[in-house]
């Protein structure tokens, strides 16, 4: 009976939380497959038209869907920023890599020296890794144009992967170094006494066991790079080289847009970041919670 | 050599000077501007002294988009993490389709802010939102209701959008930090504590802390410093309804031109939040920055 009632639970808020989180999300995949006449229109069922992947053809391979070649159509509903997805989304890939890796290869050894040493000035820097995020974004945009535009990276992508790793860096190396300090100190202690220098200390022993959370801090490098918006913006110049998040607000700026194409833009948008958390997911995680069974 | 012990500088540079350069200096320069009158459509750049503070704290905004911020961050973080902390705590069972479940939380973590905004318009839209059309298909209203044209409405939704959006990462966090515990701790806990809310608060609860606490002045920040989901959802209305500190200062620098003023209420928010870190991270006691041997 008690064994009913708390799998009648499990799936109670199973489906609470599937709602809530991915509820708006389907309801994105439902609008990108259904034109808007049916759509915005009550009288007409859905079930009468069945799919439509017009506009996913449209994005790809710029042919207009059939229901606004019809005499009468209004064609400002679409719009040429849905074109530019397919490039966006490759140029926010290779920004949100770059800043990630940079991210774990310039936070790792800090977050390493913040857990496990004591020195003068320790406090002071980490308080000013920790505390300089709390600068708002807004208030850095105008010198950081200024800087680049100096340095010439104005309109690349080199400039908005420095500015996205020093976003994401003082976040990495403050989960780190959490994750860094849950490692039993008996460990190094015991590398010590076998003569093991400070170094091979960090990459035989803290790396390997903190591999996941690297991961998993990694993933919040590239998620937050994938998302910001506002230096983006300022930065990249031409379209050629917008990211995606840069792409996807001109398209929801726009309010002529139509409803599906701007459903499609926002569904392609989020498969390739979709494919790298399942796949993170499975690693680091579950890796995660696999080893803490063992034991 | 290399010692770390010796040079432990060396080993911070790497992630000390990006930060630096990246927030230091744009910094100074910020400050710089907001003791002088930078107005894009006047020429020349005068010293003004803290002419520009006086007028941003007098102004009839300040007062609203900082209460405003108040509120929203003091109902956003706590709302994060105690639903985060949850849904992660709940994911720890295994059952079928768990998987699925773990991998759509996630989901709100991969949209840039202007898509979220556009999935919660859309869910709150006054005559296509699906939550209207529900709730005038359960016949539980006459007219649809004016979810973002409404003050308070328009507070909470932006509020919600908010949460969802910051969700999995709480989430994440808290899987991992579970993930860290021992055990046998756990073993010797359902054996000792038969209540689940105890087993939670003396075993569990202690063992995440530290990553609790990252977590509430994170989402504190994230709460106070948020400007794109109130940009794309309601433009800072209806009236100032939903006008946050972080979009007047955006409102300031971009819609009106003035930089001074702009980056005058930015240190004023910075020194705000600064003040609140601290506060916080009083009031959770936390071994965080305790140094240890």
């Amino acid at each position: 009976m008690a064994r009913r009632g708390s799998r009648l639970s499990t799936a109670l808020i199973a489906g609470l939380i599937l709602l809530f989180t991915g509820g708006p999300v389907l309801l994105a995949f439902y609008g990108s497959v259904v034109p808007d006449r049916i759509l915005l229109d009550p009288n007409i069922s859905i079930l009468d038209h069945g799919l439509s992947f017009e506009t996913y053809r449209y994005v790809f391979t710029g042919e207009l869907p059939a229901s606004y070649l019809l005499e009468g159509a209004n064609r400002s509903m679409i719009s040429d920023a849905a074109r530019q997805v397919p490039q966006s989304l490759w140029n926010s890939t290779r920004i949100a890599l770059a800043a990630m890796a940079l991210n774990i290869l310039l936070g790792a050894p800090a977050a390493y020296v913040f857990a496990r040493y004591a020195f003068p000035g320790k406090k002071a820097s980490f308080m000013f890794i920790i505390l300089s995020p709390l600068v708002p974004t807004t208030a850095l945009v105008v010198p950081i144009y200024m800087l680049m535009q100096s340095l010439g990276l104005i309109g690349s992508i080199y400039g908005i992967i420095l500015v996205h790793t020093a976003q994401a860096l003082p976040f990495t190396v403050l989960i780190l170094s959490v994750f860094f300090r849950k490692i039993p100190a008996e460990l190094f202690e015991a590398a010590v006494l076998d003569r093991c220098t400070g170094l091979q200390g960090f990459l035989r022993i803290a790396l390997p066991l903190a591999l996941p959370s690297i991961g998993a801090t990694g993933l919040f490098a590239f998620m937050l790079s994938y998302s910001e918006y506002i230096f983006s913006l300022v930065l990249s110049g031409e379209a050629r080289s917008r990211p995606v998040s840069v792409v996807m607000a001109a398209l929801a700026r726009n309010t002529d847009v139509s409803w599906s194409l701007l459903n499609t833009s926002i569904f392609i948008a989020i498969i390739p970041s979709l494919v790298l958390v399942v796949l993170v997911w499975r690693f680091v995680v579950e890796g995660l919670l696999a080893g803490s069974v063992k034991g | 050599m290399w010692t770390i012990r010796r040079y432990p500088l060396l080993w911070l540079l790497p992630a000390l000077l990006p930060v630096a350069a990246f927030i230091v200096y744009p910094v100074a320069y910020a400050f710089w501007t907001s003791l002088h009158g930078v107005m894009l459509l006047f020429p020349g750049e005068p010293f003004v002294g803290l002419d520009n503070y006086k007028r941003v704290l007098s102004s009839g905004y300040f007062r609203t988009a900082f209460l405003n911020s108040v509120v929203f961050m003091a109902l956003a973080a706590p709302l994060v993490v105690i639903l985060g902390v949850s849904v992660a705590l709940f994911l720890q069972r295994r059952f079928a389709g768990s998987m699925i479940v773990r991998s759509v939380v996630l989901l709100p973590w991969v949209l840039p802010g202007a898509i979220s905004a556009v999935l919660w318009i859309w869910v709150f839209h006054p005559s296509f939102g699906i939550i209207n059309g529900l709730l005038e298909w359960a016949g539980a209203i006459n007219a649809p209701i004016q979810w973002l044209n409404t003050p308070t409405l328009a507070f909470a939704c932006v509020l919600v959008a908010h949460i969802w959006t910051q969700i999995p990462f709480a989430v994440v966090l808290t899987m991992a930090a579970l993930a860290a515990i021992n055990a046998e701790t756990l073993e010797a806990a359902t054996i000792d504590c038969r209540s689940g809310w105890k087993r939670f608060w003396h075993v569990i609860f202690p063992e995440i802390k530290a990553m609790v606490v990252v977590l509430i002045v994170y989402n504190a920040l994230v709460a106070f410093t948020t400007y794109d989901l109130v940009y794309a959802m309601t433009g800072g209305g209806p009236g100032t309804a939903t006008t946050l500190l972080a979009f007047q200062i955006w409102r300031e620098s971009f819609a009106m031109y003035d930089f001074g003023a702009g980056s005058a209420l930015a240190f004023v928010m910075v020194a705000v939040a600064g003040l609140l870190i601290v506060l916080i991270t009083r009031a959770l006691p936390s071994d965080l920055f305790e140094e240890r041997p």
